[in-house]
């Protein structure tokens, strides 16, 4: 009985983790993507492929150059986590850090968010995005 | 009639103060055995030290690749080179082979082969490319290990 009752709270509590956490997150980080994994090296080295980072909702005014964010790329039909170099009234220019070229700028609708910063460094989880790195490269 | 006893035994005995059940010796003996696979797996494997240095300047390909190191030079920003090693299978089973690299190097190298079949008397190449991505840091030396496990696959991988 008491071996029943062990299995059921071990249940209960992986089954509050994997489906309670981003509910949670995206409550607390006020976005409804509020992870994201990274598929390429665009952003080396602070960014690394593989690494799952954390995104939160952010207002316009509060966007500044040299922000990560997470955007919808429209040529790509996916998201995009790249760190903006200029910003206006209307658009936001982002580029990789390790690409040479900037984006082709995108509006403030596109964001989806800011990479979540803990004190000055970018926060990141290594690893922990490989699931979805191995699924993108299937597809 | 005396009972004789293995020097294991005595010592499991004096351990646990029973002596060893068969499942014991079972799951020693597989334990051992996995443990002096995975030992030789590692032993075996080819080791390479990965280098590269990152210039302002004219990209400087590096040296040939020894029996040692993967020596990609002094690379340019937005460079790219490729080395290339050869694996030979010189056993008389055929081999899994897995291509791992570590390091700060292992992020900006790419592999053609990560992992394949080897069959007994063959031999493959296999090519590192490395790029430079406009984040690298001038002046900075990138280094990282390049590992060839090659593990007997028994028939079990085609």
């Amino acid at each position: 009985m008491k071996t029943i009752g062990n299995i059921l709270i071990y249940f209960a509590i992986v089954g509050g983790l994997v489906f309670g956490l981003p509910k949670f997150l995206s409550w607390a980080l006020d976005t409804p993507y509020p992870m994201a994994a990274i598929t390429s090296g665009s952003m080396w080295p602070v960014l690394k492929k593989g690494d799952l980072v954390l995104v939160e909702g952010v207002k316009k005014d509060d966007l500044a150059v040299g922000d990560i964010i997470v955007f919808e790329n429209k040529e790509r039909k996916n998201f995009t986590i790249h760190r903006i170099v200029k910003l206006d009234d209307e658009n936001i220019t982002t580029k990789g850090d390790a690409n040479f070229n900037e984006d082709t700028s995108i509006s403030y609708k596109e964001v989806i968010g800011r990479a979540v910063k803990l004190g000055s460094h970018q926060f990141r989880i290594p690893y922990l995005g490989l699931v979805t790195v191995y699924a993108s490269e299937i597809r | 009639m005396t009972e004789t006893k293995g020097k294991f035994s005595n010592w499991w005995e004096k351990q646990t103060g029973a002596p060893p059940k068969t499942w014991h010796k079972i799951l020693i003996t597989v334990f051992l055995l996995v443990f002096l696979f995975v030992f030789y797996v590692t032993l075996d494997a080819n080791k390479y030290k990965a280098f590269v240095h990152v210039v302002d300047g004219k990209s400087v390909i590096g040296v040939n690749p020894t029996s040692e190191a993967l020596d990609f030079g002094d690379l340019a920003k937005g460079t790219s080179a490729v080395r290339r090693v050869d694996i030979k299978n010189g056993t008389a089973i055929p081999m899994w082979v897995s291509v791992i690299k570590t390091g700060d190097l292992g992020e900006l190298v790419s592999v053609d082969k990560k992992s394949f079949v080897l069959k007994s008397g063959d031999e493959e190449k296999v090519e590192f490319s490395i790029y430079i991505p406009a984040s690298a840091s001038i002046d900075s030396i990138y280094k990282g290990r390049v590992y060839v496990f090659k593990v007997p696959t028994f028939g079990l991988i085609k």
